[in-house]
């Protein structure tokens, strides 16, 4: 079966002033149709530009497939949340949610009903003409994944999203985001630094190396995420391929600690 | 898609470009006007707008012109800068002078000052005064306005460590508040510095008098325009000498820079 | 409503108190009425003025000239600005040109002008033009340039085509900073116009300041340089209002709901 994301000697490097510098070196990486893959390391590994490669704003050595065709830029296929938000100031929350239907000319009547669908999935009835400088982080962050999924992307690509939000409110974000997974059946491509993150919303997790990046190892999660939140996160599955993971992570961490 | 590693080669290619820009039109003004493609008057060629600046420089009439203005434009920027200082401390420190300067300056702001011009040649006369008052009220208002919103902000603390330290009220003025307004007071000059030299050559234009303004007019009156280019290209090389020479005072004095 | 009327007023007590002062210090001859005249005496020259269409015409062809060359200049400087932020090529090629304009004094073109146009509107709409062009520029390109990566692509994943980005992202993302350009550019324009007016024309408000300082009519001198600070202050507060309605969507507004009373 052909993966949906097909990842293949995909390396990057930047020139700056002091010269080269290896962000990333052959990375190789498939990911299935429905499958859900977080990206994990130190900070600076590189994964986020790994991500970018895959949503085609970045240009690198190597190739990327989306089910066999090459991704030469940005597409409606791969939607994309970002840390920071990156809503338009400009737009109300509907308009924001409603921007992707918008530019491909989607009927009026098909927007309505697409916002109206999300705004209630999000829980933002109530708030849909307000700007985005009048909503806390937490509801920039749902408006965001809004108008992420109001295009109807077959991947959705995660940049840290929640690595902005308070604790409370990042818990809440997580379920949220698992509810809409495991309805929804998407492919999803998630860099986080919160490794307990990881465990809890994925099926699969690499582990990057520092600078220059590269998937140094994998880890299968087969949790059984139909309970509540802490049924899984108190089960001793959960427990142990969290530290199997932590593990791992700290490995990468601590030779370039010990290092310096 | 935006790349660091293309930006740094496209700024030095753009450096390149912009030089050959210059260049070109330079050789093309040349070739037009001695191809007499536009009459003469329109359009002198650039080698009689260098003999025209090269005689007025021979002839002393040109540095006289220069020296004139710059005259006028200094001794009102010098005005300007003690009431506006001044006044704009004094605003930061009482209320009742803050409500009182208060419309005047939201009057004065928007206004164009050069309307003033006839005000002040009646008040003053046609030859320095009139200007000197001019240039000192057309750019007084940028240092009031900057003054006082740098006093406002001076750190409370900074005020209460040196009371606590001993110092006298006075002491206060000159030691900690002052100092902490330089950069936002600086950034003002950098503003008031061409808004004085403009006021002063529009002023001679208007109402002749000696200075460049008033020998650029009659150089036009008598449709002389190698002398008109020239004027107006040492006016340009003037202004961009002191924006110059102003960078380089604030990178001497580190302390005049805005800390952000 | 009756607070921002009473509020209104203890703003301008200051001027009314300044008025007073002036006016009584004529009464009592203190000052020579010719250098000074009174307010009192001002006021009647611009009542006559005013329903005697002679500062309203000269007033009008003035701001015709000055908000003319505004409009033009910010339509093209957006485009440059636009340009040049996108483009590094059209950048290195046109940037030299515009670092040039910045430090020339403004109103040293006007002779120039003078020269290949003539006197009269033409000239002066130009002479405005040019000036205005440079702050919308400046300022278009740094709105631009500061448009985050992150919204970018994010526009470019929906489905944005070039054009799309150009209307629905780079241009609001840089408005705040263009209407900062533009707030700017109102001032140089109100002075270039009225400069080039004062330098050589037949016509304008600028012209008419003059022709009455030059003739004795010192009250309708004062009127006339009144009424030009009159229409600056008010053309400013109508394109601050302006930029409030569209940028109420931008942070600052924040603080301005805050601080409520413009």
């Amino acid at each position: 079966m052909t993966s949906k994301i097909s990842i293949r000697g995909v390396s990057k490097t930047y020139n700056s002033d002091a010269g080269e510098v290896a962000a990333l070196q052959g990375t190789d990486l498939e990911i299935r149709q429905g499958e859900f893959v977080s990206l994990v390391g130190p900070s600076g590994c590189g994964k986020s530009t790994l991500l970018y490669i895959v949503g085609g704003f970045l240009a690198s050595q190597g190739e990327v497939r989306i089910d066999g065709k090459r991704v030469d830029g940005p597409g409606v296929d791969r939607g994309i949340v970002f840390q920071e938000y990156a809503l338009f100031p400009w737009l109300t929350v509907r308009r924001n949610i409603l921007y992707g239907p918008r530019v491909r000319h989607l009927p009026a009547a098909q927007c309505n009903a697409i916002a109206d669908r999300l705004i209630d999935v999000i829980g933002l009835r109530g708030f849909e003409h307000r700007y985005p400088r009048e909503l806390s982080g937490g509801m920039k962050q749902r408006v965001a994944i809004a108008r992420m999924l109001a295009g109807d992307p077959a991947i959705l690509l995660l940049d840290e999203p929640f690595g902005a939000l308070d604790a409370q409110t990042r818990e809440t974000m997580q379920d949220e985001l698992l509810r809409i997974f495991l309805t929804m059946r998407k492919t999803v491509l998630m860099v986080t630094h919160d490794v307990n993150e990881a465990v809890y919303l994925s099926n699969r997790i690499c582990v990057m190396s520092a600078r220059p990046g590269r998937i140094v190892e994998e880890f299968a999660v087969n949790l059984d995420r139909s309970g509540t939140r802490e049924a899984i996160v108190l089960s001793d599955e959960y427990n142990r391929v969290r530290n199997q993971v932590w593990l791992s992570v700290r490995r990468q961490v601590a030779p370039a600690a010990t290092r310096a | 898609m935006s790349d660091a590693a293309g930006e740094r080669t496209n700024r030095l290619r753009g450096h390149a470009l912009s030089i050959l820009s210059v260049g070109v039109i330079l050789i093309a003004w040349e070739a037009a006007a001695r191809a007499k493609l536009v009459p003469d008057l329109f359009l002198p060629s650039v080698s009689a707008v260098l003999i025209a600046l090269r005689d007025g420089i021979a002839d002393g009439s040109l540095p006289l012109d220069l020296g004139v203005s710059l005259y006028r434009a200094f001794a009102g920027l010098l005005l300007a800068s003690f009431v506006g200082v001044a006044a704009g401390i004094a605003m930061a420190r009482s209320t009742l002078i803050r409500w009182f300067l208060d419309p005047f300056v939201g009057l004065a702001f928007p206004a164009p000052k050069i309307a003033f011009l006839p005000i002040f040649i009646l008040w003053f006369g046609i030859d320095h005064l009139s200007k000197i008052m001019l240039v000192a009220f057309s750019s007084v208002f940028p240092i009031i306005i900057a003054t006082y919103s740098a006093a406002i902000s001076v750190n409370p603390l900074l005020i209460w460590s040196s009371l606590s330290l001993g110092s006298s009220r006075p002491m206060i003025m000159w030691r900690v508040i002052l100092p902490a307004c330089y950069p936002r007071i600086f950034a003002a000059f950098r503003v008031a510095v061409p808004v004085a030299l403009i006021t002063a050559f529009t002023a001679e234009m208007v109402a002749g008098g000696g200075g460049m303004g008033a020998t650029l007019m009659y150089a036009q009156r008598f449709f002389d325009s190698p002398t008109v280019f020239a004027y107006i290209v040492t006016m340009l090389a003037v202004g961009l000498a002191f924006d110059k020479a102003m960078l380089a005072l604030r990178d001497r004095f580190p302390s005049w820079r805005e800390s952000s | 409503m009756l607070r921002s009327i009473a509020g209104a007023t203890m703003r301008l007590l200051p001027i009314a108190i300044v008025l007073a002062i002036w006016q009584a210090a004529a009464s009592l001859r203190l000052v020579d009425t010719a250098f000074l005249p009174a307010p009192a005496g001002v006021a009647r020259a611009l009542g006559d003025l005013l329903s005697g269409h002679e500062i309203r015409d000269n007033l009008l062809v003035t701001l015709f000239r000055a908000l003319a060359g505004l409009v033009l200049a910010t339509v093209s400087g957006v485009w440059f600005g636009i340009g040049m932020a996108r483009s590094w090529v059209f950048n290195a090629i046109v940037s030299p040109l515009v670092g040039a304009t910045y430090s020339l004094p403004k109103t040293a073109i006007v002779p120039l002008l003078i020269l290949w146009f003539g006197i009269g509107s033409t000239m002066g709409i130009l002479a405005v033009y040019l000036t205005c062009l440079l702050p919308i520029i400046v300022q278009t390109y740094h709105g631009v340039r500061a448009t985050p990566a992150v919204v970018i692509w994010s526009a470019q994943s929906m489905g944005a085509g070039p054009r799309k980005m150009l209307w629905q992202v780079f241009l609001p993302h840089a408005l705040p900073d263009i209407f900062t350009g533009l707030r700017i550019a109102l001032g140089f324009a109100l002075v270039v116009a009225i400069s080039a007016e004062m330098i050589a024309s037949t016509s304008g408000i600028g012209r008419l300041i003059f022709m009455y300082g030059e003739s004795g009519a010192y009250d309708y001198m004062f009127a006339a340089v009144a009424s030009v600070v009159i229409a600056a202050f008010l053309i400013d507060r109508a394109l601050l209002r302006l930029s409030a309605r569209c940028l109420r969507w931008h942070e600052s507004q924040a603080v301005a709901d805050i601080g409520a009373a413009v």
